[in-house]
């Protein structure tokens, strides 16, 4: 044989940043696509809250207190896409903690590329893999479900993007979440644990004002009510209150987890 | 000329209050196989992690193909390949695509990388599944790809972490001899390993660690003659008395070393059967079981431990 396993003819030194982030985040969406089970089933259970809440909470429609004119679906679906993008977020964990798992994660380790850029290509793919789900999502619920809220597509979209960051922002939180616990079954559950309580206790699926007077304080200083009111607003054409604030809060939740998903990682495996 | 592609000097690692490394130094020159020998737990992988920079030692300075592995991390990892105890792929990507990755993270154009990845899947016979999932891959091809990874980048310096564990016998002779041509190719070679037969096939020279000390260094002849060349277990019929058989030894100027239900001690020739069964009849003891061993990573052991006593 003439070739030689290691002499070389060329030394291969390293790389960019840029292009650390593009190979590697070419990589995980490659993945992801060779296996687009995943975005099927992760947008199953956003699904299923939606057909079962649209349906048992329709009534509250009619309520007092309740938005008039605006039908549940309308109301309901802003929610269900901040919902979808705060499970994804902790997807990106649980893919974090995979790599770490079977390996790859050394191998990178070993190799001339910075720490960074593999936390942020992981960041990038989810939010690629993110906004396929919320398209995914957007499309059900207008095909199946009849969600034509007041502010059209400009609106709907804008909240689409909306949810987008938030999902990115507490995306980060989990990679730092992930890169302590390295351990899948814990961050399943520690993110159950915070984020479904979280989620009930907020505008999402009903007004807070029809919530009882404990809840209601827990709903006015939930993070969550923020980005839910704003992709709301956003969808429905209402004067738009809580985007800055729901931003500022990802992009503050965002810079957090990135100081300490970087400092965890960097920890040996 | 200072040819030395690994330089360790007096290395320490503690986790938490285990020492797993206590002041080891090694030096290996170019071109050559170190092996390192050691139980689990002697501290081999702990070294291998300091080495390829991923774990910064707690005291004293490494250096490897000339570079500093804490201030010049980056300038070692373009320079080494690790092959771990476990397959380190991406399940998700082909083999192909896995070695594409690789080349790209080092730095090579896509051109280049897909030239080097079929170069690689060639000599390592993985062709025919080059663009499968790695994921359905067999034990034996995972191991094989992992090896092509640690290659991509022509690297001076590999380090090998136990590649032969769970491989069948055909595979790790297969492995052997990719080790042996990388040598020629003149890498230089870190393996470590629990197995003496693979250290005194592919190594120059051996270094023996037990709990994060260096015990012997040596090439596998001078250990060998360090070792003896056999040892001795003495089974008993009844346990409670090893103790007494174990002073009985002792008094006959051996060094036994008891186990669970037995003693083993290291001897220098057959005729030290002899000594043994003198001793135990002194004492009135019989042995169930006497057996002669050939030196094994244990009677290394065996043996350093009866010098340090």
């Amino acid at each position: 044989m003439t070739t030689t396993l290691t002499a070389p003819r060329t030394r291969w030194r390293g790389t960019d940043v840029f292009t650390q982030v593009l190979v590697l985040t070419q990589r995980s969406l490659r993945t992801l696509v060779s296996d687009p089970r995943m975005i099927v089933f992760s947008v199953l259970q956003p699904l299923v809250m939606l057909t079962l809440f649209s349906q048992i909470f329709a009534s509250i429609a009619n309520t007092p207190g309740f938005p008039t004119g605006v039908s549940y679906i309308d109301f309901l679906m802003p929610a269900i896409l901040v919902n979808t993008a705060i499970q994804s977020a902790l997807q990106a964990g649980v893919g974090l903690v995979t790599d770490m798992k079977n390996g790859v994660l050394a191998r990178f380790r070993s190799l001339p590329i910075r720490v960074g850029s593999v936390l942020v290509a992981r960041s990038l793919s989810d939010l690629v893999r993110t906004a396929a789900q919320l398209v995914l999502m957007m499309l059900f619920a207008i095909v199946i479900f009849g969600f034509s809220p007041a502010g059209g597509v400009g609106g709907v979209l804008a909240a689409l993007a909306l949810s987008l960051a938030v999902g990115w922002g507490l995306g980060w939180v989990f990679l730092a979440i992930a890169s302590w616990l390295r351990n899948a079954e814990l961050m399943q559950t520690v993110g159950f644990l915070a984020m479904f309580p979280l989620m009930f206790a907020s505008s999402a699926y009903v007004p807070v004002g029809a919530l009882p007077g404990w809840l209601q304080a827990v709903a006015n200083v939930n993070p969550l009510t923020y980005a839910v009111d704003a992709a709301r607003a956003l969808c429905l054409a209402h004067p738009v209150t809580g985007v800055v604030s729901a931003l500022t809060i990802s992009a503050a939740l965002g810079l957090v987890g990135w100081v300490f998903a970087v400092r965890g990682f960097r920890r040996p495996l | 000329m200072n040819d030395l592609m690994i330089k360790a000097s007096d290395v320490g690692k503690a986790f938490g209050d285990r020492q797993a490394l206590d002041g080891v130094s090694i030096a290996v020159p170019r071109g050559t196989v170190l092996g390192l020998l050691g139980h689990n737990g002697a501290g081999k992988t702990t070294l291998v992690n300091v080495l390829t920079t991923m774990l910064p030692p707690d005291r004293g300075t490494a250096e490897v193909a000339g570079f500093d592995v804490v201030r010049e991390a980056h300038q070692v990892r373009s320079r080494i390949g690790l092959t771990g105890q476990f397959a380190a792929v991406d399940e998700g990507l082909s083999g192909l695509d896995n070695l594409v990755l690789i080349a790209r993270l080092l730095g090579a154009s896509t051109r280049e990388a897909r030239a080097r990845a079929a170069e690689l899947l060639e000599l390592f016979d993985l062709v025919d599944a080059a663009k499968r999932p790695s994921r359905t891959y067999s034990g034996g091809m995972r191991r094989r790809l992992d090896l092509a990874a640690s290659l991509v980048g022509h690297p001076e310096v590999i380090f090998l972490d136990e590649p032969t564990t769970g491989l069948d016998p055909a595979a790790r002779l297969g492995l052997w001899e990719v080790v042996e041509r990388l040598v020629t190719d003149g890498t230089t070679v870190l393996l470590t390993t629990q197995y003496l037969d693979e250290a005194d096939r592919l190594a120059d020279s051996i270094t023996v660690l037990a709990q994060g000390r260096v015990v012997a260094t040596g090439t596998s002849a001078e250990l060998k003659a360090q070792v003896g060349q056999r040892s001795v277990t003495v089974t008993l019929a009844d346990r409670s008395d090893l103790p007494k058989a174990q002073e009985a030894l002792e008094r006959a100027g051996l060094h036994p070393v008891p186990a669970a239900d037995t003693l083993t001690a290291p001897v220098t020739s057959s005729r030290e059967l002899a000594v043994v069964v003198r001793a135990l009849d002194e004492v009135g003891l019989e042995a169930t079981e006497l057996a002669l061993g050939e030196p094994t990573l244990d009677d290394v052991y065996l043996t350093l431990a009866a010098h340090a006593a």
